[in-house]
């Protein structure tokens, strides 16, 4: 069967693959919301530092929270209708269920895995299945989609979108898709989802009693960087810290990334609340983080370089983290104070 | 360290130069006169070599592994699961196999009785034709 549906969708880069597609379903379904914004809104900030967990050889750091989160909490903060499917157990059913929505117009979000993604630069593909796109046509065999990391719209074939659907590994996709429902009509409140937001993100940051997770896990994970060379030898204490610095990198922003946009969403929310000194003194702080953040992969990339003949003291990165640790813990603490 | 933003992308871009240029990406910037932007760029070069430092990383496991071939004390099958970036746990579920039946396909004794349709089976997940895996010529 020939069929051609291409729907009438805005493809637009973004720093983050979810809060990008998040926010350009908002767009196309008619509500103006930033990338920043969704990424606020939906607590895209994280960090969670596992030790004995490895991925891909190396232990296991997260800057972002489960795939899925920014889109789910974004559109139940803001009261928005919108269905996500977890898991199709048939991938067919997953195809099937995209052509359907495709026909009634309906952009679809998908996760995916990297590793085969035929479009996607090359050197990114690793075993990776936290990316997210979104498919907005069909032509015959190949569907129109569109990735925030790449600049232009991409075409990918029914085969490798269903094999990248059903990638495996940790974070399996297995078909998951989201989409929003109906066009939203009438005009949306930003404040009281904000708030949420920021409550939940600073709660995820400073609240939660586990030592790995959130500034806690930071600064466990500064206080093991210095032990690494001892531990496990130049070698390979440089390729963890390339593990931490590609997390910190990678896909357009990655973690050190993420901090820019979360102050950008904290301007734009200080904006909105009549400029709201202490949200603004918030997105100051948060972008003076994100820049230290910055200078410690410089300073780290210059250990990747020469593996075995390390030029930076790994104590002194180890400093380095505390020290973002410290200033992103003085941010949340502000955050935390405010009342709305 | 009292090193100030300038000096750091001096040293970034001095003596480096791209090795990745397939697709120019979003990224988002902050200082204290323009507050918060956006450029359209390739990765930059102190980043390009983090990421490489990961891909060369790779190659030298490879090569760990096919001596090991060579040495006849691991099979082909654990030299295409690290060519294509896998572990065991991944391999596994592609191959819908428990754990411990992959592990043991790794050894070169094992290997040599397994029956065709496995071999046929980790052949396509290797994405190479079927009688690749028992020709060594990769190895030479």
């Amino acid at each position: 069967m020939e069929t051609k549906t291409i729907i009438n969708y805005t493809h637009r880069q973004a720093g983050h693959c979810e809060s990008g597609a998040t926010s350009n379903l908002f767009k196309f379904n008619g509500l103006e919301i930033s990338e920043p914004m969704a990424f606020g809104i939906g607590n895209g900030l994280y960090f969670s530092y596992i030790p004995f967990l490895k991925i891909q050889f190396a232990p296991m750091i997260s800057f972002r929270n489960l795939p899925n989160t920014v889109f789910k909490r974004s559109t139940a903060y803001l009261g928005i209708d919108a269905t996500v499917v977890k898991k199709i157990k048939d991938p067919e059913d997953a195809m099937n269920l995209l052509d359907r929505n495709l026909e009634n117009g309906i952009p679809t979000g998908c996760q995916v895995g990297v590793f085969q993604l035929t479009f996607f630069p090359p050197e990114y593909r690793m075993h990776y299945n936290m990316h997210n796109l979104v498919v907005f046509g069909k032509d015959g065999n190949m569907y129109h989609v569109s990735d925030t990391v790449m600049e232009l719209p991409q075409l990918i074939t029914r085969e490798d979108l269903l094999r990248v659907r059903y990638a495996k590994g940790a974070f399996a996709p297995q078909g998951k898709m989201y989409w929003i429902n109906h066009a939203i009509s009438k005009p949306i409140d930003l404040k009281p989802a904000i708030i949420k937001g920021i409550k939940k993100t600073v709660n995820e940051m400073i609240g939660i009693p586990f030592p790995l997770i959130g500034v806690k896990g930071l600064r466990w994970m500064a206080r093991d960087l210095k032990k690494w060379p001892k531990k496990h030898g130049d070698n390979k204490a440089s390729f963890y810290l390339g593990q931490i610095l590609r997390m910190a990198e990678d896909f357009g922003t990655g973690g050190a990334g993420f901090r820019y946009i979360y102050g950008a969403f904290l301007k734009e929310a200080g904006e909105l609340f009549d400029n709201h000194q202490e949200l603004l003194e918030a997105s100051d702080m948060m972008g003076k983080t994100a820049n230290k953040w910055r200078e410690f992969t410089y300073m780290g990339a210059r250990n990747c370089k020469n593996r075995s003949k390390p030029e930076e003291n790994y104590g002194t990165l180890s400093e380095k983290l505390l020290e973002i640790a410290a200033g992103e813990e003085k941010v949340y603490q502000k955050l935390k104070k405010i009342k709305f | 360290m009292g090193s100030t933003r300038d000096e750091i992308d001096d040293k970034a871009t001095g003596d480096d130069e791209l090795i990745y240029t397939y697709n120019r990406e979003l990224f988002y910037h902050f200082d204290k006169e323009n507050g918060y932007t956006q450029k359209v760029d390739y990765q930059n070069p102190c980043n390009q070599v983090i990421i490489k430092q990961s891909w060369d990383a790779a190659e030298e496991r490879l090569e760990e592994v096919k001596q090991m071939v060579i040495l006849g004390k691991s099979s082909p099958i654990a030299y295409y699961m690290e060519k294509i970036l896998m572990e065991v746990p991944m391999l596994a579920a592609y191959m819908e196999i428990p754990k411990w039946r992959v592990r043991r396909h790794l050894k070169s004794k094992v290997f040599k009785k397994l029956k065709p349709e496995v071999l046929a089976k980790y052949a396509s997940i290797f994405e190479i034709p079927a009688d690749q895996l028992t020709n060594q010529d990769y190895l030479k």
